[in-house]
């Protein structure tokens, strides 16, 4: 999986032919949400690198780990150390998605599209694979897009305490929002 | 009367007791953030050397640099706002580099600092390292 993802990310960056392919930013944002009546638990990462190659309709996203910011110090904590583990080793430290967009989209048309989105999404070490749906503004000097789907912490070999499991959402829902602008080599 | 003095003893002992049981959830509950502007750097190095490092062994430096205070300094490649108003300053390169990340309200308080930082200007920031994704990143940073 980790092969894949670098040889997707080494594809974008060395395969540089012709016409303007491939967009991106660095300040994509994504934030979670797994709030509960018990507990406000949100946070937010503005620094997602992705890129999105418009030719083969593929995309890719990275977040560090400890680059989310929750309300309360305790909480950013314990979701580094406790729960997503994030100084064990490289692949616990981010948190990645690579996929391809499999419904039909018109990169020329300028007009907001919902796609569907299929890809492994890696964290904590786990890699499942997952369909979403994802809203695309396309565009030639920038495209926008946003998506939002949930997850199962217990399907990552995220394992919550029962004395706290109540204080978590059990499905965490995720939002991502990136400005993607052209890519120059 | 000797009984009643045990019983009040024990009375205020648990009182006491009890209100520092909670000051003491209270504080751990409601730690304060840490202020890196504050903390002393544990490792002040080159952007390149930072890179380098990295590059070879990423597991070896997580273990070394994660989310330790570090004072970084390079060329500065890049600079950018991001849409919540912090500024992310690239070091020796604007994908591969060092990217340090000044939130917005330490924007507003290096004012005088940042409006003298211009790309191909050698800087120096201070803050805490989250890993590497392409580029290595450095936040809650402030230009040093």
């Amino acid at each position: 999986m980790n092969k894949l993802y670098f040889s997707v990310v080494l594809c974008f960056i060395f395969m540089n032919v012709g016409a303007q392919n491939r967009y991106f930013t660095k300040d994509a944002k994504i934030n979670f949400n797994s709030s509960t009546p018990f507990e406000d638990i949100v946070a937010e990462s503005n620094q997602a690198t992705t890129f999105i190659d418009i030719e083969k309709n593929e995309l890719a996203f990275s977040v560090l780990t400890t680059s989310f910011k929750f309300r309360r110090a305790l909480m950013e904590e314990h979701f580094n150390e406790n729960y997503m583990e994030s100084a064990k080793n490289k692949d616990f430290s981010k948190a990645k998605f690579s996929g391809k967009i499999i419904s039909a989209i018109d990169w020329k048309s300028e007009k907001p599209v919902v796609v569907d989105v299929k890809g492994d999404l890696t964290m904590h070490g786990v890699t499942k694979t997952i369909t979403l749906k994802a809203n695309i503004t396309p565009g030639k000097t920038k495209i926008v897009a946003s998506a939002e789907f949930k997850v199962t912490p217990e399907d990552f070999n995220i394992l919550i305490p029962s004395a706290v499991r109540d204080k978590i959402a059990k499905e965490v829902t995720i939002k991502v929002d990136a400005n993607y602008t052209p890519y120059q080599q | 009367m000797t009984n009643r003095k045990v019983l009040r003893f024990l009375v205020w002992m648990f009182v006491i007791g009890l209100i520092a049981a909670f000051s003491a959830i209270y504080y751990v509950f409601n730690k304060p953030r840490r202020n890196i502007a504050k903390e002393n750097a544990v490792y002040t190095l080159t952007a390149k050397q930072l890179i380098s490092e990295f590059k070879k062994d990423e597991n070896a430096s997580n273990a070394k640099y994660l989310d330790k205070v570090i004072d970084v300094s390079g060329e500065i490649k890049g600079i950018r706002t991001l849409d919540n108003h912090s500024m992310v300053f690239s070091l020796e390169d604007a994908m591969e580099g060092v990217s340090c990340t000044v939130d917005s309200a330490d924007v507003v308080t290096d004012a005088t600092k940042i409006s003298l930082l211009k790309s191909g200007s050698t800087a120096r920031f201070k803050g805490r390292c989250s890993g590497m994704l392409m580029d290595i990143q450095i936040i809650n940073s402030s230009p040093e």
